[in-house]
């Protein structure tokens, strides 16, 4: 279960003093608040554009927007949720516009069922299974190039739900707090984001487990 | 229960949210059909592998650039 690590009353306070006295010019404060966040902002900024270049960016235009105007953060949620908002909000509008042939409309990897509620297509493909494969393995070489080209198939909202639960470990109200969305809608994002990760990954790597 | 029912709860299962009567139907389920026990294993898989790949780190220099950056804008 993802501990809600945002949300601790006692960081919380911590945290806002610092981003205070980073709004304020104190050097040190904003080197505590770098040493927190910054390799957070960078992995939820990657993890959205999937660009190094423009996850520096998004680093750097966050980092200024906490100095500039985090003297008026009124404290409504936590700090890091405070950050992973701006972090999402400048990554998804740096994606917006950008080029998306890449990405595939997510009903075409979502599973199909028959009346009776039983999943369609072919059984080979329904049965296969590559979960023995050591993660290692998975994540390295051709596989993990099938893994990445699969993350880059999804919608960019989708990534960011995805980096927020899994990578970050935040719940889903948690999450659902940072992107503005409900609690369930949140849970369906989550869903069908993985249900076509999974799928994606099925069609390559299932091939070879059969 | 279906596939689609199963597909349906799966994150909720995997995260322990299921009633105990609801998992006792998933699991019969998952008994008789092999396609929802190869779902649930690539599911459960696709899940670890996604969070495992987005664990990547920030290069050093780009925080030597983003110290560098924030020095001359904000001084």
């Amino acid at each position: 279960m993802p501990h809600g690590v945002i949300d601790s009353p006692a960081m919380t306070s911590d945290e806002q003093l610092l981003l205070s006295r980073a709004a304020a010019g104190d050097a040190g404060a904003l080197e505590g608040l770098m040493g927190r966040y910054s390799a957070r902002v960078y992995r939820l900024a990657y993890g959205i554009t999937r660009n190094q270049a423009d996850a520096e960016e998004i680093v750097q235009d966050v980092f200024l927007q906490l100095v500039l105007k985090g003297a008026g953060f009124e404290g409504r949620s936590a700090v890091g949720s405070w950050i992973y908002r701006v972090t999402t909000n400048v990554a998804l509008n740096k994606r917006r516009g950008k080029r998306r042939e890449v990405e595939t409309p997510l009903d075409d990897c979502l599973p199909t069922f028959k009346a009776d509620g039983h999943r369609e297509g072919p059984r080979a493909l329904l049965v296969a299974d590559w979960s023995q494969r050591p993660d290692a393995e998975l994540l390295s070489g051709e596989a993990r190039q099938i893994l990445d080209e699969a993350i880059d198939r999804l919608p960019e909202h989708y990534r960011a739900v995805l980096i927020l639960r899994d990578v970050e470990e935040l719940s889903n109200e948690e999450v659902a707090d940072i992107v503005g969305d409900s609690v369930s809608a949140v849970k369906t994002r989550l869903h069908r984001a993985r249900m076509a990760l999974r799928e994606l990954l099925t069609r390559r790597l299932g091939a070879e487990a059969r | 229960m279906t596939c689609r029912d199963l597909i349906d709860v799966l994150d909720d299962y995997l995260d322990g949210r299921l009633e105990r009567d609801e998992v006792a139907a998933l699991e019969r389920h998952l008994a008789e059909c092999e396609a929802c026990r190869a779902y649930l294993a690539t599911y459960r898989k696709t899940r670890s592998l996604g969070a495992r790949a987005g664990r990547v780190e920030m290069p050093d220099e780009m925080k030597t650039r983003l110290r560098r950056f924030l020095r001359e804008r904000v001084g």
